[in-house]
């Protein structure tokens, strides 16, 4: 009788363990290795605040709705994609290449979007996480040019898989330059349209950067002992020193909402004003170049 | 023996129905469903999963930076059926509530946020009567 219950324990014991791995297939794409415990606290914490940064698009849709002309020169060039070697400077330009792309795409040059859709996919196969980018149709998608919101939304989602499949794999600190990389280039392209253009918008939308440059280095602190952060999140902190001196001031209001069509919609009674100087918009453009130039390069 | 074999058989079963209950939410599909019904002219810009894992967790709570004169668009969906079960709210940088989805004793399936000052937001999900504590929710802009 003691051998049956043994027996049967034993038996429950690996079903259990059977179940628990099959919930973990049935989450995670099988050909990820997971390097880390998922789902840790900082895990969250980290991706919680990784979520906070904006979407390069917002910026580029800006600056093409502020009617400004495209200059492939404010981009970069997508042949250097084998100058990039360590995992590091791969996750870096993935984004930088990544915002080019959105950018390409956004002005409708099909061209240039091919050749760094293709730069972004060898970069993000050189960090075994290109089964998450879905190549092929975004390739098709660009190539056909007569769907250009689902162009859009289906390279944010593969570069927002990405990044969800990196965090899941216990590499948040690629995920963190990918977004980083991503943030810089729009932050330059803007700087640079802003200093030909001189549009007052662009002015105020490079002040506001200083709350996403905020989050920025709040995570890349948590990484500041890993190989060649150090200096990256010296560089930003130089960059956060003349963010310092640009104020964000907020009133605040009750907003009021009502139901239109069964969507509510909330007018909001908050208002901001930044206060930035032409002096401090020229230094944030001299160092983001100089940031800029240092992961490109 | 029979008494732990029958202990262990009750705490085996409570394990292998979390572990079941666990499995089940696959916020994929819902960020997909939420991403297709985003209004036209909205752009996808993020998804954010909710995965209260088998109710073990309350809240769920992301980070937002919003910019003055950009239109907003959060769609939620679930497991449960349409945004059943989920209440997403959005609070400001002071962590003053500015709107919730669960609105005239409703789940509605998001809102329109017409923000007009560029800061940091909290986005939060709880649950209400919900089976499966699963769903994802999207981000769409428009300026």
């Amino acid at each position: 009788m003691k051998k049956f219950y043994l027996g049967i324990s034993a038996l429950v014991y690996i079903l259990i363990l059977s179940n628990t791995a099959l919930a973990s297939k049935m989450n995670d794409n099988p050909k990820v290795v997971v390097l880390s415990q998922p789902y840790s606290v900082s895990d969250d914490a980290i991706m919680q605040i990784l979520q906070a940064i904006p979407s390069p698009l917002e910026i580029s849709m800006l600056i093409k709705e502020l009617g400004t002309v495209y200059n492939k020169t404010d981009l970069n060039n997508s042949d250097f994609v084998s100058k990039y070697n360590t995992s590091f400077k791969k996750a870096l330009n993935l984004g930088v290449y990544g915002t080019d792309l959105g950018f390409a795409n956004i002005y409708s040059k099909n061209q240039d979007a091919l050749n760094y859709l293709s730069s972004v996919k060898k970069l993000a196969d050189g960090l075994s996480i290109g089964q998450f980018f879905d190549y092929q149709t975004i390739k098709k998608l660009a190539e056909s040019a007569n769907n250009f919101d689902e162009l859009l939304m289906t390279t944010t989602s593969n570069f927002e898989k990405i990044n969800y499949h990196l965090s899941q794999q216990g590499r948040d600190h690629l995920s963190i330059l990918l977004l980083t990389g991503g943030w810089i280039e729009a932050l330059h392209i803007t700087t640079i349209v802003q200093q030909r253009s001189k549009h007052e918008d662009l002015k105020v939308k490079i002040a506001e950067q200083k709350i996403v440059l905020d989050q920025i280095l709040k995570v890349l602190q948590m990484f500041k002992t890993k190989p060649e952060f150090p200096g990256l999140i010296s560089d930003l902190n130089e960059l956060k020193k003349v963010y310092n001196e640009i104020s964000i001031e907020t009133t605040y209001g009750q907003p009021t909402t009502q139901e239109v069509n069964g969507m509510l919609v909330v007018m909001d009674n908050n208002s901001s004003t930044v206060k930035v100087t032409d002096a401090q918009i020229d230094k944030i453009t001299s160092l983001i170049r100089s940031v800029r130039n240092k992961i490109i390069r | 023996m029979k008494k732990i074999f029958l202990a262990l058989l009750f705490f085996s079963g409570i394990l292998f129905t979390c572990a079941s209950t666990y499995a089940q939410c696959n916020a994929e599909l819902y960020i997909n469903k939420s991403m297709r019904s985003l209004a036209n002219g909205y752009q996808f810009s993020k998804s954010f999963r909710i995965d209260g894992r088998g109710g073990a967790r309350k809240k769920i709570e992301y980070t937002c930076v919003f910019s003055k004169d950009t239109n907003y668009q959060i769609n939620i969906s679930g497991k449960d059926g349409g945004a059943h079960g989920i209440i997403g709210t959005l609070y400001d940088s002071r962590r003053n509530k500015i709107v919730t989805s669960y609105y005239n004793n409703k789940f509605s399936p998001g809102w329109i946020y017409k923000c007009r000052a560029t800061g940091i937001y909290y986005l939060s999900f709880t649950f209400k009567d919900s089976k499966s504590f699963c769903g994802a929710a999207v981000l769409g802009f428009r300026r």
